[in-house]
This record gives structure tokens, C-alpha cells and sequence, in this order.
């Protein structure tokens, strides 16, 4: 079989794909950020809807990070 | 807060990787050996085998990008070499709309990887049957797998089979009847062997375009010359020039027959920024006003016009290009994800981008974010 050279192929972007342990770290660290936003955030009436969306936020990240995680045991 | 929570994000450039079967689940019994098929080499001890794509007799290595050219070989192994070691939504519709919530991100036009982004692998094909085969299967697994999950938020665009206008001209027809928003094609066919935009070789194809309102979108990189000054310089030289490539595509088109001859043809700058365009517009209106006398170019029209008539630009953090958003026209911006490749900011999209449209009004955000993409590619609200 020929070996196409990738250089004849490529789109010669600097597009690397985001792996699983960047894309694990990112999500990390959006927890972190969004972990210091909640805590900002006051008892008051005007801070309950952002609190909600935070804290709904912070749940679907952490299962994202937990299935990344999950999924590397696995191998 | 520009970025108001009620505005929907969408954007003009992201990416699918695809699922191992999408080719042998479609093709003929009798091309199945032949047609894309992952296989799985030998990746050194200790190491599960890569699995690469093998198409008629060409291996094609790094099943996830297109992003190795100007590495150095030993940074290849930082990629994904196997589907498990990709985010599942890279290749899988319903974890990329998870990753799109996450994101803040509603809608996602998505371009090919193997195919490369204008489907200009199967120009490869020796098989002229089989590489139109490939091209149509690949269309159908956006049009009755990818996109459907998520009717209205995955955009279908379309790959053309470069080598037969005719068949392209087919295509368009039989892929917009299913649904396509959008026609991937070469930034500028000329270096792939192609006729260039200054020969009528593609007119019944713009004209099929057109009749169907569907948009060209011209991925930069798509023509495969990258801008490389010297052979010992570093990768970051041409990272740095990337967003030249879309302004050779839009003065190579301005100053061709095409915009005159197809009014009502729409282009799309799939990446590379927005803020040359002011420059690259006067600088192109200045040359046509000095030279076009003793040139075969339109006599009648100035390039700012033809611009501002067919274009949009997208961006992800272009805060010049944003900064200076009226030069370049409000409503020739969208906006960009890049997902799932590494300059994006996911998961911090939205984050990211009300950061950069912070100085601008509300209602200019909503049409940069949102409206100027419905309109471009028919999307209804």
C-alpha cells in the first residue's frame, strides 16, 4: 500500500483535535470557575435564578467530566 | 451584558470526525473492501494499534485530523490515533449537543475531516464510481444520521464530487431536496488541478447554487497551498498568515467573472477572521479604480460592492475585526466555534464570546451571533 505523505493531504491547519485529558482538564476548570461564580453569589430573590442555572451548570459538567474519566478506565 | 442569555449562538465553523462505518454502512456490497474502512496498524509495544483509514489502496493516517502537517513527528503522538481516545463528540451527534450545552452553543455547521474540509480526498479516487459513491454517502450520513439528531441546531452542508461538474450540479439538486444548508468547496480549486474561478467550467454549478439558495462556503486551507515563506520556518509562520488564505479566496473571486455572472450566489469565509476585510476591500476598490482599464476584469462594479453584496466573514476572537465591525459590515459577521479542535474555547464558548462582544450593542450581537447565520443559511428561528 502507498503512504499518502499527510503534507499532499492535509488542510495544513493548526486544527489539532482536543483530547480526552485536555478536554478533561477544561471541564475542570470550569467547575473551579463556576464552583468561585456560585459562591459570589448572594441569598437575595435577584441571585436565585442565577444560582439555579449555575448549579444545574456545575451538574452537567461534572457528569461530562466524570464520562470522560469513566470512559478512560474502561480502556 | 451584550450577549443576552435568549440569543442563540450559532456557528459557522465546526467539525465532525467520522464514525468508522459511515462508508461501509452505505456503500455497495462491492465496494465495501475498497471505499473508506478503518483498519487498525501496529502503534509500537505497549500501545494499542492506531486505527487508520484506508481507502482504495492509500493509507490515510491520523483518523482525527488534519492536523499534523508542520509537526514534528514525534509530537504526533500527542493526537488521538483511535476513536476511544477522541471526546465522543467528535464522531457521535448526540454527546456533540451535549458538549453544544456546555457550551452555551445552540446550532453547529459542521465540516468533514477524512474528506477532507471540501471533500477533496475523493479527488484521490481512481474509482470515479466509488469516489461519487463516497461523496453521496458521506452527504446522506449528515442528511439522515448526524443532522437529525438535533433537527435545527446540526446544519447540513454538503460535499461535491470536485472531479465532474455535472455531478456536482446533480448533487446540489439531490442533496438540498434532502435538506443541505450549505456547499463546502475549494477556497480556490486551481492549486488541486481544478479550473479556476476564472474559467466558466463551474457556472452550471454556481448557477445550481444559486436556484437553490445554497451558500458556498470556502473553508480556508481548502485549497491546499498553505502560506509557507521558507522551508526552515517555524509552523508559527503559517499560523500567523492563515487568515490570508481568505483574503487571496475573496480578491481571486472579487476580481473573477463569478460574482457578475452568478448575482445571487452567496459565500461563506468558513474561518480565518474578519478584520483584514476593511483593508483587503479598499485596497481592492484602489486597484480597480487604477488598473482595471487595461484588465480583463468588470469594468462597472466596484469589489467593496461585490463584497458587501455576496460575502459574510466569521470569527472566533478577532477583537480587532470586532472593534471595527462596521467597515467590514454588521451584517457580513458570524460567529465561529472551531469545536472540536483545540483553538476553540470549549466549554467556555459563549463565556468567550460575550467577553469579545462586551463594547457592542445588543442588537448588533443578536445579528453577529444569530440572525446573520439564519439568513445566510435559510435556518428559520
Amino acid at each position: 500500500m502507498n503512504r499518502l505523505p499527510e503534507s499532499e493531504r492535509s488542510d495544513w491547519t493548526d486544527l489539532d483535535l482536543l483530547t480526552r485529558e485536555e478536554a478533561h482538564g477544561r471541564l475542570l476548570a470550569e467547575i473551579a470557575d463556576t464552583d468561585v461564580r456560585l459562591a459570589g453569589l448572594g441569598d437575595g430573590e435577584s441571585d436565585r435564578a442565577e444560582r439555579e442555572l449555575q448549579q444545574s451548570r456545575l451538574r452537567a459538567l461534572r457528569e461530562a467530566a466524570d464520562d470522560l474519566i469513566d470512559h478512560s478506565k474502561k480502556d | 451584558m451584550p450577549l443576552q442569555p435568549w440569543m442563540k449562538l450559532l456557528s459557522t465553523d465546526d467539525h465532525l470526525i467520522e464514525p468508522p462505518h459511515l462508508w461501509t454502512d452505505r456503500l455497495p456490497a462491492r465496494y465495501r473492501q475498497t471505499g473508506p474502512r478503518i483498519v487498525e496498524k501496529p502503534r509500537g509495544e505497549g500501545q494499542a494499534p492506531a486505527e487508520v483509514w484506508v481507502y482504495e489502496d492509500r493509507i490515510y493516517p491520523y483518523i482525527g485530523l488534519n492536523a499534523v502537517a508542520g509537526k514534528d513527528p514525534e509530537e504526533f503522538g500527542l493526537e488521538p490515533t483511535r476513536y476511544d481516545e477522541m471526546i465522543p463528540g467528535c464522531y457521535d451527534p448526540k454527546a456533540r449537543i451535549r458538549d453544544m450545552d456546555l457550551d452555551g452553543v445552540w446550532g453547529a455547521l459542521c465540516f468533514p475531516s477524512f474528506p477532507g474540509f471540501s471533500g477533496h480526498v475523493f479527488l484521490d479516487g481512481k474509482d470515479r464510481e466509488l469516489a461519487l459513491l463516497c461523496v453521496q454517502a458521506w452527504n446522506d450520513f449528515v442528511l439522515d444520521e448526524w443532522c437529525p439528531t438535533a433537527p435545527g441546531r446540526l446544519v447540513p452542508l454538503a460535499i461535491m464530487p470536485l472531479w465532474d461538474v455535472d455531478a456536482c450540479v446533480a448533487e446540489i439538486h439531490r442533496t438540498a431536496a434532502k435538506g443541505a444548508k450549505a456547499i463546502s468547496f475549494p477556497e480556490n480549486p486551481a492549486p488541486r488541478g481544478l479550473s479556476s474561478f476564472h474559467t466558466d467550467y463551474w457556472d452550471p454549478m454556481f448557477s445550481a447554487a444559486e436556484e437553490t439558495d445554497l451558500p458556498l462556503c470556502l473553508h480556508f486551507g481548502t485549497s491546499g497551498r498553505a502560506p509557507k515563506t521558507a522551508d526552515e520556518a517555524p509552523f508559527a509562520v503559517t499560523i500567523a498568515l492563515f487568515g490570508c488564505n481568505a483574503m487571496y479566496a475573496t480578491a481571486d473571486l472579487l476580481f473573477s467573472p463569478v460574482l457578475h455572472k452568478h448575482p445571487k450566489l452567496k459565500i461563506g469565509l468558513s474561518e480565518g477572521g474578519i478584520g483584514w476585510i476593511p483593508y483587503l476591500l479598499e485596497r481592492s476598490d484602489g486597484t480597480w479604480e487604477r488598473h482595471r482599464f487595461y484588465q480583463n476584469v468588470n469594468q462597472t462594479v466596484r469589489p467593496s460592492e461585490l463584497f458587501h453584496k455576496h460575502f459574510h466573514g466569521c470569527f472566533i476572537d478577532d477583537r480587532f475585526g470586532v472593534e471595527n465591525r462596521h467597515h467590514v459590515g454588521i451584517d457580513k459577521i458570524t460567529w465561529e466555534c472551531d469545536y472540536p479542535h483545540s483553538d476553540s474555547y470549549w466549554p467556555k464558548s459563549r463565556a468567550y464570546a460575550a467577553e469579545v462582544l462586551a463594547d457592542v450593542p445588543d442588537d448588533e450581537v443578536h445579528q453577529i451571533v444569530e440572525l446573520n447565520t439564519r439568513r445566510l443559511y435559510n435556518l428559520p428561528a
